[in-house]
């Protein structure tokens, strides 16, 4: 009995200092980089391209998962949920020759691409949406971005519990896919609070966390310098990939 | 080729597979064979264990395209039992299995325990970190790929790759050598540098399941499958190639566990020396040959 009480708490030990190498291992934040260099390559080589496998309406998933907190809690978007939106605008500002800002009736107007895709999220589940809205790159072809413009960055009404701004970014390749969208509709109805109303991001190429919910601006840019984290993005500043094609 | 020839011709097949007596010592395993050996085991380290934890994020498969309880394969669930404490529960197809402590309700990787799938002594990290798993595992399958595309390539170069495809004149030494592995037969039968069984097994792994392994991974890529429909359609839609992906990782590593098993009792020192060095003492019936 002594004896397997004591094969049995070495082997935990031995099984507990796995987690301290491992652990330590990802706690070095040097090698991160050097990890990344893989994220690089991934979208060297896979990227934006080809064609999001379109679904029918049988397949489209009815209760749509949601991630995290249901709605925002900002009194900014608190108040425009209260009056239905109708004072909402969008404004795109940054290197763009023709800066605007859009009313949801604009944005409805322009709101031709309705898609049946599959979202998948970076947890690992998918879900079918039938997703309405406007396309990106031809959105962004009024605003005409500049020569020097590199990236779309998407700027939420959400903040974490921290405070800190959830934000996303796609580069002008990324934006321009046919597929890219703002939505506005999900599964034929107007988007409620808790999937992003009243415009979110949608883009069936890569994974879930891309897609910014709540849209409040958007901005064009040459790069992420001083952009919050610096990294593109909320998740991103917080370990994730820019590249989310896989 | 010349070793195809001479298998063709008059002298009996078994006795041309030895070119070397038993005892000689041989140069066995190249550097490349060394290197990405070793690389390879490294790899399949960080990738079982990262994607452990990237599994634990969504700690259930379905044999589905987008996720379906009701195609539901593999589940894990942890929840509070009645009158106190937590219990891990394991459910495969349909059939709930309590796995306090190992699965379900387990180690949480920080010395507690807590409501996830696998346990944090065998997730890379330990603590649940998806965004840290996912860094691991993307620059550990480009490491393996590339190992792999080495091995293959300088196998191809040097002509020695060929020695370990299981051929048709194998296949009825396959039983033999079983029988000799289960001491139902004293002696193995002749063959060259690699056994009838360790051809079958090398074959199916590098040809069949590693390849495998890396097209049901990708099928997870919302980018991949924008370019390759037909192969995630083929796998049974996105959250299947999820299981397939889990099921040939299994596989993988039942294999990985058998070859150590089988390294080390035919000859522990002999086999690790000639996959560190890459000198080998030849056994009874063994060659260099394929």
């Amino acid at each position: 009995m002594k004896r397997r009480v004591f094969v049995a708490s070495s082997m935990a030990a031995a099984l507990a200092g796995c987690a301290k190498v491992t652990n330590g291992l990802n706690d070095w934040q040097a090698i991160h980089p050097v990890l990344e260099t893989a994220n690089t390559l991934d979208q060297a080589v896979i990227g934006t391209r080809g064609w999001a496998k379109l679904y029918r309406p049988q397949d489209v998933t009815v209760d749509y998962p949601v991630n995290g907190l249901d709605t925002p809690q900002q009194p900014e978007y608190v108040a425009l949920l209260q009056d239905d939106f109708s004072s909402y605008h969008l404004p795109v500002a940054g290197l763009v020759e023709h800066p605007q800002s859009f009313t949801l009736r604009q944005l409805r107007a322009l709101a031709s691409l309705d898609q049946i895709t599959r979202h998948d999220c970076v947890e690992g589940w998918s879900v079918v949406g039938d997703w309405r809205g406007v396309p990106l790159g031809s959105f962004l072809q009024l605003v005409r971005p500049k020569p020097e413009a590199r990236y779309v960055v998407f700027y939420s009404y959400d903040h974490d519990s921290g405070g800190q701004q959830f934000y996303g970014s796609l580069d002008l390749q990324q934006a321009a896919h046919p597929q890219t969208q703002l939505a506005l509709d999900l599964n034929g109805k107007p988007l409620d609070a808790a999937h992003g109303a009243p415009v979110r991001l949608r883009i069936p190429t890569q994974l879930g966390y891309k897609s910014t919910k709540w849209i409040r601006n958007i901005q064009v840019v040459s790069s992420f310098a001083g952009i919050f984290g610096g990294r593109g993005g909320y998740w991103e500043d917080n370990g994730y990939a820019w590249y989310a094609g896989v | 080729m010349a070793g195809m020839d001479a298998t063709a011709g008059p002298t009996p097949a078994p006795a041309t597979t030895r070119t070397s007596e038993p005892g000689t010592v041989v140069y066995r395993h190249s550097i490349t064979t060394r290197l990405t050996h070793w690389v390879a085991f490294v790899s399949i380290l960080v990738l079982v264990m990262s994607g452990l934890q990237i599994f634990n994020a969504a700690p259930y498969l379905d044999a589905s395209d987008k996720s379906d309880p009701a195609h539901r394969v593999l589940a894990f669930d942890g929840q509070d039992a009645p009158g106190g404490g937590s219990i891990g529960t394991t459910t495969i197809f349909g059939h709930a299995f309590t796995t306090t402590h190992w699965f379900g309700y387990t180690d949480d990787g920080q010395g507690s325990e807590a409501v996830r799938a696998f346990p944090g002594w065998i997730t890379f990290p330990g603590y649940q970190d998806l965004a840290g798993g996912r860094s691991w595992h993307f620059f550990f399958a480009w490491v393996m790929v590339l190992a792999g595309v080495a091995y293959f390539a300088a196998g191809a170069i040097r002509k020695d790759l060929a020695l370990l495809i299981l051929r048709p004149s194998d296949v009825p030494k396959l039983w033999p050598m079983q029988a000799y592995y289960l001491k139902l037969r004293k002696e193995p039968p002749d063959h060259g540098k690699y056994n009838p069984l360790q051809k079958a097994g090398y074959t199916l792994v590098l040809f069949v399941l590693a390849p495998f392994v890396v097209i049901t991974g990708l099928a997870l890529a919302p980018g991949f499958d924008a370019i390759a429909q037909p192969i995630v359609t083929l796998l049974g839609g996105r959250q299947f190639a999820r299981t397939w992906h889990f099921v040939s990782m299994l596989l993988l590593v039942g294999f990985f566990f058998g070859h150590v098993f089988l390294v080390a009792s035919t000859g522990l020192f002999n086999n690790m020396r000639s996959m560190i060095t890459g000198t080998y003492r030849l056994g009874k019936h063994e060659g260099t040959g394929p």
